[in-house]
């Protein structure tokens, strides 16, 4: 459902990451365009393209007519040009993007789908031996930063028994193709998944523990168990079904915390996603594509929430009477 | 009845685990300076050495002792996330108890702003912003705080908003009793457990981010911290080193948000009712 209130929330926010990315290099001492493109870029340039770069960038003009200018170009695709990359920062940026979409992609699938099953059995047995356990070691590992997770997840499998890859998504050079590519991809991966898995199957896990303490004692319940139905039957359709919707809410949530997440694991493991190019762009103080980079990964998972907030009435009905 | 909530947190195992951990911490950041006899910043004799006698963890590339840099790198953490922690929860006091008594417009505006800030990922703008000003330590609270307020606003506010029709307080009201008495005596207990719960997460927050941060190098080079110890450590890995050089300093890192996740875990067992008792007792 689309309301007013949220309408008005993702566009506050569309207009903060625009206006940031807009004003960040404006806003630095000096020279914008050097700001914009980096010092030691702006050295190389020819008098003539940087005569034609402010007037792209109306940067001799009011900032009014910067900002139109600026989304202007954003509209017509153009984000700048990366002078490391010597490519158009729209296309250096989608070159990188299905990888970090692969490792994120699956991560929230695998961290959902365990999180789930872990979060139902816990909150079935509350209290047990089986429970406790479970809740300690998951809020331990929830304590274990990705990152960190993935380097050691990199020294034990990677470099002491050496059975997956330590870089990379593919093995250079080696003109795989059809299945033995698949299982090339997914041996680099390995690794890179099973870190942000492990790090973020804590937070669906907790969460649905908990909606599931609560829907056990809701009255259903106790009438689903007055009719006699079975221990399974009650367990997976009538509480754990319920317990699952609060995990969907906050999915688009999540999803952020993994894009995030998969900026740092793609750094241990030399992934070429997002993250590994965001990292290699501070390095060379590559300004336009570091601007890039903040822009389609802030848009996507607002892109991501939205579609959340849109679908979730659809899946729990009582949310759309509640309005 | 209020909930005492240094009770609750000493009774639960996860609290009593999470505060001495967190204890351990805040030890090896005060007592850096007797635990080691080195300098962080000072380059020693040789790079790279293994454990020893006079360097209990070695020394790194640049032949600084790890166990020092390890001490104070508690101090960076700490300092980043305690510092983040109370100016975002005062934030969040500000604007989550203004909007809540003012309500009307104001309230929709504070409230569509949180909202706003929710869904945008804090990791990136920060990143952002820091590869334009390169921020020094009291820069990054500032902006760690300025991204992290606003969870604990919408939590603030709708306690006071519960706190300001709940029966009790009208009732004490009725009896004589004065504004600050009751703010003392009824408001505070009941909303300090969700202040402190917030205050955790922000803290938690920080102490992650401000690693992750130097992990990817951005941030001050000068200053010692756990991420960068890790970041510099991660090029040596085909080295042994990592075992004293990098295990350690995410170890740490680990165990202080471990510390903090089973605190703010006890703190909000307390918080709920049904979440107490049978709890990890």
């Amino acid at each position: 459902m689309l309301n007013r209130r949220n309408l008005v929330t993702y566009s506050i926010a569309f207009l903060f990451i625009l206006a940031l990315n807009f004003l960040m290099p404006r806003m630095m001492p000096g020279d914008p365009l050097s700001a914009i493109y980096g010092d030691e870029v702006l050295v190389a340039m020819a008098p003539e393209f940087k005569a034609h770069l402010v007037e792209s960038f109306a940067l001799d003009e009011p900032m009014w007519r910067q900002f139109g200018a600026y989304i202007l170009a954003l509209f017509q695709g153009d984000m700048g040009y990366s002078y490391y990359y010597n490519a158009s920062v729209f296309s250096v940026i989608i070159g990188s993007l299905p990888w970090t979409l692969l490792v994120v992609g699956s991560s929230l699938v695998l961290s959902t789908l365990i999180g789930i099953a872990l979060g139902i059995e816990s909150g079935w047995r509350r209290g047990s031996r089986t429970d406790r356990t479970m809740l300690a070691g998951l809020m331990s590992l929830n304590g274990f930063p990705d990152f960190f997770l993935g380097l050691v997840l990199l020294l034990v499998f990677g470099v002491l028994m050496g059975i997956f890859p330590l870089a990379g998504a593919l093995t250079p050079y080696s003109g795989l193709s059809g299945f033995s590519l698949v299982v090339d991809v997914m041996k680099h991966m390995a690794l890179p998944v099973t870190a942000l898995t492990l790090a973020h199957l804590a937070g669906v896990y907790l969460l649905t523990r908990n909606t599931m303490i609560t829907v056990l004692k809701a009255p259903f319940m106790l009438t689903a168990r007055a009719k006699g139905l079975s221990q399974r039957r009650l367990k997976y359709h009538h509480a754990g079904r319920n317990s699952m919707l609060p995990v969907l809410t906050v999915t688009g949530i999540w999803l952020g915390r993994l894009v995030t997440g998969a900026l740092f694991v793609e750094l241990v493991f030399a992934y070429p996603g997002v993250g590994y190019l965001t990292y290699q762009a501070l390095l060379t103080r590559d300004y336009p594509l570091i601007q890039g980079i903040f822009l389609i990964v802030a848009i996507a998972v607002l892109i991501a929430n939205f579609a959340v907030d849109l679908l979730y009435p659809k899946l729990d009905p009582r949310v759309s009477y509640a309005h | 009845m209020h909930i005492s909530l240094k009770k609750e947190i000493e009774r639960s195992n996860a609290g009593r685990v999470g505060l001495s951990l967190l204890l351990l911490v805040i030890a090896a950041a005060v007592l850096a300076p007797l635990l080691s006899s080195y300098d962080p910043g000072q380059q020693s004799v040789g790079s790279l050495l293994s454990p020893s006698g006079s360097h209990w963890l070695g020394t790194n590339h640049v032949g600084q002792d790890i166990w020092s840099q390890l001490l104070y790198g508690a101090r960076t953490s700490l300092m980043v996330g305690f510092g983040v922690g109370i100016i975002s929860l005062l934030l969040g006091i500000l604007f989550g108890v203004s909007a809540a008594l003012i309500g009307g417009l104001y309230d929709k505006i504070v409230m569509r702003v949180v909202d706003a800030f929710i869904v945008i990922p804090m990791v990136v703008v920060v990143i952002l912003v820091a590869a334009y000003i390169k921020p020094d330590l009291p820069v990054l609270i500032l902006l760690l705080a300025a991204l992290s307020w606003q969870g604990g606003a919408r939590v603030i506010r709708a306690q006071t908003l519960s706190l300001k029709e709940s029966g009790h307080i009208n009732a004490s009201r009725m009896f004589g009793a004065g504004r600050f008495y009751v703010a003392w005596r009824h408001v505070l207990p009941d909303i300090v457990t969700i202040l402190l719960v917030e205050f955790i997460y922000g803290v938690r927050r920080a102490v992650f981010m401000e690693a992750g941060l130097a992990f990817l190098g951005i941030g001050d080079p000068m200053l010692v911290s756990w991420g960068m110890m890790m970041r510099d450590a991660m090029s040596f890995s085909y080295l042994d080193v990592w075992q004293w050089w990098l295990v350690p300093a995410g170890v740490a890192l680990s165990l202080t948000i471990i510390g903090l996740t089973f605190v703010s875990h006890a703190a909000e067992a307390a918080l709920d009712p049904r979440l107490r008792g049978a709890e990890v007792a």
